[in-house]
């Protein structure tokens, strides 16, 4: 029976170099990595992320923002940004507790795709992609197009995410995320909602909304996207919301909440956070 | 010399009243606190020898069955394995509270899904965790194993002195002007308690110590001896720090016979600490129960009627079972009664004592009838439960010790501003939040249990404290000093008091709210003794005798302890025994909980906003103690009410959310104010401190008052807890369609 095998390069092309051979299980904060292991643990060839410290930290670039792939929760919700992160800080605070927050990185987070992940619809909303690098180069994808499914996502055995790209909006624009679970706080979402405007003239001249453990990853809402364009961005942007809009959506049955319930609160957070966003001075 | 008292009657005299060092009731803080908070405390596993193997327990994946075969050759040949013991000793589940002798034992034969079945022990925990996992075993299930009590094939038994019924509660039902009738479930819970159950096992010769972290040492010393088969005085057991019990740490379990059997096999101390999901499958569960309630009263709302019936479950050969009814028989007045007490066998993991066993459920169900009569007579909640209580024990006719339920109720309303309170439902509306209050009685029994303890007036006129009680973070150690101070006239940092060693004199333990005032009497029953051989010293009276700030007063002298024992020190040994009081008075401890919620109206999540608990339990020996045994009673509530849930997968019985991830404990965030109140009141029956149990009170129906606040906000009664957001948000939608 094998050991398993342990590797922490300090250098990204050490890194993109041993991923060539493929096989490796990759490890940031381990906030996700070990709980799966609790009752069971196998050998496996372990990569350890947490020397390439060149990825962690945001820096602003003209027309976007770069997340280092190691960036932490608690890095987001110091990091002086401007206001249309608020939505994605918001849901930084929401991700376990703060022990949770100090050591889980938000790549972590998207790579491990758990259709809960809190961190996945604030990024959709925020157009976010994610740049992933290999021994070949590097490549960019949209966030949509990397998370595939429940825990399944476009990354090759050989590539490594190295950060996430949130462009900035071309007008002024507010964000928020909404998050519904069993307790009050330390708890697994039910349903997460994230949510941004732009608005130009009091008008409403872009939107995107995405909502997250409803579907196997989180999915954005073309439909009321569109409706809710050219509209006056006041809190009655919430009644422009209706079930037709959610219909993408496919909630399950689990012992967190049924389908029916999940489809009725996903409503009903769009809604709060419309009139949340359209209320926003 | 030992000063011996057998409660037959009321104890008269209330000797700390005539103290005058003044440091019982007071507020004081723990003298082990510091250590606690700073990591210097040692727990079990801190005690870890430096050549200690470690153990990891094996679990059935049946749930049902025989335990055919495990491959041992392979894990054998693994890096570090030392043993693989699959001793017919192992205990199948915890023993129960105060069994004193082992519970079942033998590994072969599975009863539930996630028994423990062998230990396997290895130079490091790491590849005694890895040659658990990797065992290989084969078992033969019996396919037919009924995991939920409400399976219809489910074995029900119904023992015949737990079934009680007086008059006629079928005609009284007929005639009563108001009525309810309906059927309430809790989900199984459990403790909960924050350090994982651990034992360390070292032998010397044929003697065993034991690490551990239990509540009862004396009966936990008995059931370890009988467990291995060897005489109790060849065993001690050493739990001076103990992270939290509720229940979950009463009877000796898995983990530290394995150890024992493994450090004997060995020859080297091993230690077996569980997991937190093996905490969850093989520590006790509290059963799950269905409760049949019926109420009639008259048109003035007086009940005349009273039926209270439940099902209850636990695994076959086990004694315990929920004792849901606990309190019915004597909280209210009704002369027609009914009490019923069925248990279904089933193959889920142990069901035992968590917080309150008894009280904590079944009040929570009968307060939230008594609120649904409240709803369909007009009668307020609380002017309802004033009416009802009885002038002494409706169903043994004897007199109550002491009584203040309806100071509790009247206090509490008053504090609450209960008079602010809309009477009907979805009255009161704040933005998308529906508010409302609701309230319940508060009620436990209260027990006294043998128990023993040394005191020492030592030369310099300090002093120790000795029993094998426990502090399983309640406060044992603060109160028993306080009590010795006060009778010894000794400031706090003069006495020291020694715990959680079965070398010192035998106690009562920690359990069912009765391990201060039990092992605190046989404190004071110590000091006495001393106080006595101090009077024989200066040949005075015990009625002549003060003692003070460490000096001793006698007439117009004013002497040094140091002085007076030149040199020598005094011993005195205290034992109390519970007699006749029990059975010619009805003893128990009263309260009241207030509660004020906020339910989204559209989502359906219940934001507790206020709570307040009033609670009567004769002397308070520690009010800083107390209110923190209340809030966290209390809290157990709100997480009863709006969280806390087992859920057993269907198939093989066994518990699917087995962590804190998905068993919701109530967080910071979901608790909000609580106030306590803590009533003055002395209670001659229940032991010469006249004081009674606290440690459980704040739990016993403190979630009705929350459900009951629920149905005052949005008209939604929820029979079925705990009151998710889900089944609320169904209540408000068919209300609305
Ligand atoms: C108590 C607790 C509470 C939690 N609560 C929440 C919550 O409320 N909401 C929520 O969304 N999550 C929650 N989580 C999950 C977790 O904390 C987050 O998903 C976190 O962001 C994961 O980041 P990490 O760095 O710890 O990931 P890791 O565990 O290190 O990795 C997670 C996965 O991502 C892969 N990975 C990590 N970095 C990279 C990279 N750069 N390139 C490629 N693959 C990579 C790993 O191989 C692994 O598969 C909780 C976890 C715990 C333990």
């Amino acid at each position: 029976m094998s050991e398993g095998r342990y590797l922490r390069p300090q250098r990204l092309d050490e890194a993109v170099d041993a991923l060539k051979g493929g096989g490796w299980n990759l490890v940031a904060g381990g906030t996700d990595h070990y709980p799966a292991r609790v009752v069971e643990q196998r050998p496996e060839d372990i990569l350890d992320l947490t020397g390439l410290t060149d990825l962690r930290g945001i820096g602003e670039f003209p027309d976007h923002f770069r997340i280092g792939a190691l960036t932490r929760w608690t890095d987001l919700i110091e990091a002086p940004l401007p206001g249309w992160f608020d939505g994605l800080k918001q849901a930084a605070r929401e991700v376990g507790g703060v022990q949770i927050q100090n050591r889980g990185t938000i790549a972590g987070n998207l790579c491990n795709a758990s259709p809960a992940a809190d961190g996945v619809p604030a990024l959709l909303s925020l157009d976010a992609s994610v740049e992933l690098a290999s021994a070949g180069g590097v490549r960019i994808l949209p966030l949509a197009d990397f998370i595939l499914g429940n825990r399944k996502t476009a990354r090759r055995p050989h590539e490594l995410m190295t950060a996430i790209l949130t462009p900035k909006p071309a007008r002024p624009a507010r964000a928020r995320f909404l998050k519904l679970g069993a307790r009050r706080y330390l708890v697994i979402s039910i349903v997460m909602v994230a949510g941004l405007l732009e608005v130009e003239e009091g008008r409403v001249a872009g939107a995107r909304l995405a909502v997250g453990s409803c579907s196997a990853g989180a999915q954005r809402l073309p439909a009321l996207e569109a409706a809710l364009t050219g509209q006056p961005a006041d809190a009655g942007l919430a009644m422009l919301a209706t079930p037709e809009h959610l219909a993408g959506l496919s909630p399950i049955d689990d012992i967190r909440a049924d389908a029916g319930y999940r489809r009725d609160a996903a409503l009903i957070l769009v809604r709060r956070c419309l009139a949340d966003l359209g209320g926003l001075r | 010399m030992t000063s011996h008292i057998k409660m037959d009657e009321r104890v008269e005299r209330d000797r700390l009243a005539e103290m005058v060092q003044a440091v019982i009731g007071k507020p004081l803080d723990r003298p082990e606190g510091a250590l606690k908070v700073s990591g210097a405390a040692p727990y079990a596993m801190d005690r870890l020898p430096a050549n200690a193997c470690h153990g990891v327990l094996v679990r059935a994946t049946v749930s049902n069955g025989t335990l055919r075969d495990m491959d041992v050759d392979a894990v054998q040949a693994l890096p570090g394995i030392r043993a693989i013991i699959a001793d017919d000793r192992l205990l199948r589940n915890p023993a129960q509270g105060m069994a004193g002798e082992a519970p079942i034992q033998g590994p072969k034969d599975i009863a539930y899904f996630g028994q423990p079945i062998a230990l396997v022990v290895a130079e490091t925990f790491e590849q005694a965790r890895h040659g658990a996992q990797a065992l290989k075993l084969r078992f033969e299930a019996d396919g037919t194993a009924i995991v939920a009590p409400d399976d219809p094939k489910a074995d029900i038994e119904t023992p015949e002195d737990e079934q009680d019924s007086t008059g006629d509660l079928d005609a009284a039902m007929q005639t009563a002007r108001h009525t309810v009738d309906a059927h309430y479930t809790t989900p199984g819970h459990v403790s909960a308690a924050m350090e994982p159950h651990a034992s360390i096992a070292e032998w010397n010769g044929d003697r065993l110590t034991l690490y551990g972290s239990y509540q009862m040492l004396r009966f936990n010393r008995a059931e370890l001896a009988d467990a291995l088969g060897i005489e109790e005085k060849q065993v001690r057991i050493l739990a001076p720090y103990v992270g939290g019990g509720f229940g979950s740490k009463l009877g000796i379990g898995p983990e530290a016979v394995a150890a024992a059997l493994a450090a004997k096999a060995l020859g080297v101390p091993v230690a077996v600490a569980m997991s937190r999901q093996q905490v969850f499958e093989s520590v006790m569960r509290r059963s799950e129960t269905d409760q049949h309630i019926r109420l009639a009263a008259d048109e003035q709302g007086r009940l005349i009627g009273i039926g209270h019936e439940a099902l209850v479950s636990n695994l076959p050969g086990e004694e315990f079972s929920e004792p849901v009814t606990q309190a019915t028989p004597f909280l209210y007045q009704g002369d027609h009664r009914v009490i019923g007490h069925r248990i279904a066998r089933v193959h889920r993991t142990c069901a035992g004592s968590v917080r309150a066993p008894g009280e904590a459920v079944g009040l929570t169900a009968l307060e939230i009838a008594l609120d649904e009569l409240a709803a369909a007579s007009g009668i307020d909640p609380v002017k309802l439960r004033l009416i009802n209580i009885p002038q002494k024990d409706p169903s043994q006719d004897i007199p109550f010790s002491s009584h203040m339920l309806a100071e509790a109720l009247e206090e509490g309303a008053k504090r609450f501003d209960w008079d602010r309170r809309r009477s009907e439902p979805g009255a009161v509306r704040d933005g998308e939040w529906l508010i409302g209050m609701g309230m319940a009685s508060a009620a436990r029994v209260n027990m006294l249990i043998e128990s023993k303890a040394r005191v020492t007036l030592n030369a310099n006129g300090t002093g120790t404290v000795e029993t094998d009680m426990t502090d399983i973070g309640t406060g044992t150690y603060t109160v028993l000093s306080q009590i010795a101070g006060e009778m010894l006239g000794l400031p706090m940092d003069s006495v020291e008091t020694l715990l959680g060693d079965t070398a010192y004199p035998p106690a009562s333990g920690s359990g069912g709210s009765f391990g201060a005032a039990s092992n605190g009497t046989a404190v004071l029953l110590a000091c006495e003794e001393i106080r006595q051989q101090l009077c024989e010293r200066l040949d005075c009276d015990m009625q002549g005798l003060t003692l003070k700030d460490g000096h001793a007063i006698v007439g117009n002298r004013r002497i040094a302890l140091p002085e007076i024992l030149d040199g020598s020190r005094l011993v005195g040994e205290g034992h109390v025994e519970p007699g006749k009081a029990e059975e010619t008075v009805r003893q128990a401890t009263y309260g009241s909980y207030f509660a004020e919620v906020a339910v989204n109206a559209i989502t359906g999540e219940t934001r507790l906003r206020r709570m307040l608990g009033v609670f009567a339990a004769g002397r308070i020996l520690n009010p800083k103690t107390a209110r923190s045994q209340c809030l966290g009673g209390m809290t157990f509530g709100i997480g009863m009410a709006l969280t806390e849930e087992l859920i057993h997968d269907p198939r093989d019985g066994h518990i699917v959310n087995r962590d804190f991830a998905e068993y919701h404990l109530p967080v910071n965030a979901d608790v909000p104010q609580i106030d306590v109140v803590l009533l003055d009141e002395r209670d001659a029956w229940a032991n010469p401190l006249q004081a009674k149990g606290i440690g459980e009170l704040g739990i016993c129906g403190a979630a009705a008052s929350i459900v009951n606040a629920i149905y005052n906000a949005t008209g939604i009664r929820i029979r079925d807890l705990p009151a998710t957001l889900d089944k609320i948000i169904d209540g408000l939608q068919s209300r609305t369609d």
